[in-house]
């Protein structure tokens, strides 16, 4: 293992990026989860109509002019504007050119679940209901769902490996995880990955309304009250740089990407069965040369669904053992909603934030815990603790799992 | 049995693995090996069949309980029915 680790190029984020519910960018967001704040409310950007979900993590009063720095890009759709922005924020903290000086030796890796979905539903519903003769010329850019990476591409003048990820919940973390390879193995030196999501449209509602695990009053993980999760919008963006080419520029190291592990239930669409979350978390483990004793901070998937957190909460024992009881697991979404494709980088953020800070975000909600669900969720209040190491679950419908860890800067 | 009583049998059926012919009102939906992607199909095939909404939601528990036997979900339809023939008798 100790081979594995001198021998390979070792990988660092030096720009972070965030647009959620709770902050447009990631001194706001972070502040947020700090303070227990929930960015879940009554939709207001679209009219409810009959819906029977009237909740939702919505981003208000984003305005693509002022708050999305390319001009190509506020021509895109909403979810793509989500990525410029956090693009953005994360391009500039890395203190990178712009374009970037070695054009092929960086990737944009932009993930999202669903792409231009908004989009869709606005040009079909011209055509179909209004009767319109043309849909606007760049409806096809704004559907694509790889129009976010090129956009990010463009911006910096990215030339290498440029595409998207899309995994359901686990795309942003699988675009992570993707980055992370590309660098070790030396096809790229920096890596802008992550992902965006902006579905919160009347008909997207319907369609996860149909799905039946949507709560009509709140996202409560690890609660014995729980009646389902809460979907949210934003987007998630690290920038990822190989370590001895951070150092040679003197740029910002917030931490190393130490593990990546991926695998797939193979089994059911929805039910999620313990063996997927348990073998990703235990790769990610391995990858990394860790033992799970070496874990301070667990971000959990926590959707608040009856099955997830349960089944999550039985990975986890069988990963960690007897310090299962000792980790500090929390479910950000609590706060957040639910990002959907864009919920994996939000979240790695708040794990590398949470050791930057000594500070362990809370889980919200959590009042009447399930008895099924018997860890250590940092119920409610965020506290202080130094943490060292920390991991990201993510997992998805069809029974996709990724999971990361980041460890501190490098000595 | 009456019709709707007859109509959601059969849609319970059509999404059996082995749909069986002794299906009463007294059938628990557990017997008939229904899982949880199937009764969100089968929720779907009431509304379209009866042109109803019902706001079924598979993490409550209060509400999955009234999906527990073929009895309990007709008395659901048939309110969900009787409460949007209502709804649209004040609108007119």
């Amino acid at each position: 293992m100790t081979d594995k680790l001198t021998a390979r190029r070792r990988v660092v984020v030096t720009g972070m990026g965030a647009v959620t519910p709770v902050g447009l960018d990631v001194e706001e967001f972070w502040a947020s989860l700090k303070a227990g704040r929930c960015g879940i409310g009554k939709i207001e950007n679209f009219p409810l109509e009959d819906l029977y979900i009237h909740i939702a993590g919505e981003i208000k009063g984003f305005n693509p002019e002022k708050h999305v720095k390319s001009r190509k890009t506020q021509y895109g759709d909403r979810y793509s504007w989500f990525a410029g922005r956090a693009a953005d924020e994360a391009w500039t903290q890395a203190r990178l050119p712009v374009p970037f000086d070695k054009p092929y030796r960086a990737a944009s890796i932009i993930g999202s679940g669903a792409g231009g979905f908004s989009t869709t539903e606005n040009a079909y519903r011209d055509l179909f209901i209004h009767h319109k003769k043309a849909t606007n010329p760049l409806t096809l850019l704004r559907i694509i769902g790889s129009s976010a990476s090129a956009h990010v591409g463009i911006e910096y003048g990215i030339k290498g490996p440029t595409f998207a990820t899309c995994s359901a919940c686990s795309t942003a973390t699988h675009a992570i995880g993707i980055g992370l390879d590309y660098i070790r193995n030396g096809l790229v030196d920096v890596a802008v990955t992550g992902a965006s999501e902006a579905v919160l449209t009347y008909g997207s509602m319907r369609v996860w309304q149909a799905m039946r695990v949507l709560s009509p009053d709140g996202l409560r993980p690890f609660s014995k009250t729980r009646n389902g999760t809460a979907l949210a919008e934003g987007a998630g963006v690290l920038v990822l740089e190989e370590l001895e080419h951070a150092r040679a520029r003197g740029a910002p190291i917030f931490a190393e990407v130490l593990g990546y592990g991926m695998s797939s239930d193979s089994k059911d669409m929805v039910n999620p069965d313990v063996e997927g979350p348990r073998s990703a978390m235990q790769f990610a483990l391995d990858d990394a040369g860790l033992a799970p004793t070496a874990i301070d901070y667990l971000n959990a998937h926590g959707t608040a669904t009856t099955l997830n957190d349960v089944n999550e909460t039985n990975a986890i024992k069988m990963v960690f053992g007897e310090h299962a009881r000792k980790l500090a697991i929390s479910s950000t979404k609590s706060m957040t909603g639910h990002l959907l494709g864009a919920c994996g980088a939000v979240e790695a953020i708040a794990c590398i934030k949470a050791m930057q800070d000594g500070f362990l975000p809370p889980t919200i909600n959590l009042t009447e815990p399930d008895p099924k669900c018997d860890l250590d969720y940092v119920p409610n209040v965020g506290r202080a603790q130094k943490i060292r190491y920390t991991m990201s679950n993510s997992f998805a419908f069809g029974g996709l799992n990724a999971v990361l860890v980041f460890g501190p800067p490098p000595a | 049995m009456d019709e709707t009583t007859v109509k959601i049998i059969d849609i319970l059926k059509k999404h059996m693995k082995e749909p069986r012919d002794d299906i009463t009102t007294e059938t628990a939906l557990a017997d008939l090996k229904i899982e949880s992607i199937d009764l969100a199909m089968i929720v779907f095939e009431l509304e379209d069949t009866f042109g109803i909404e019902i706001p079924y939601n598979a993490n409550d528990t209060e509400e999955a309980a009234a999906f527990k036997s073929v009895g309990s979900v007709v008395d659901r339809v048939k309110q969900v029915i009787a409460a949007s023939a209502q709804k649209a008798a004040a609108k007119a």
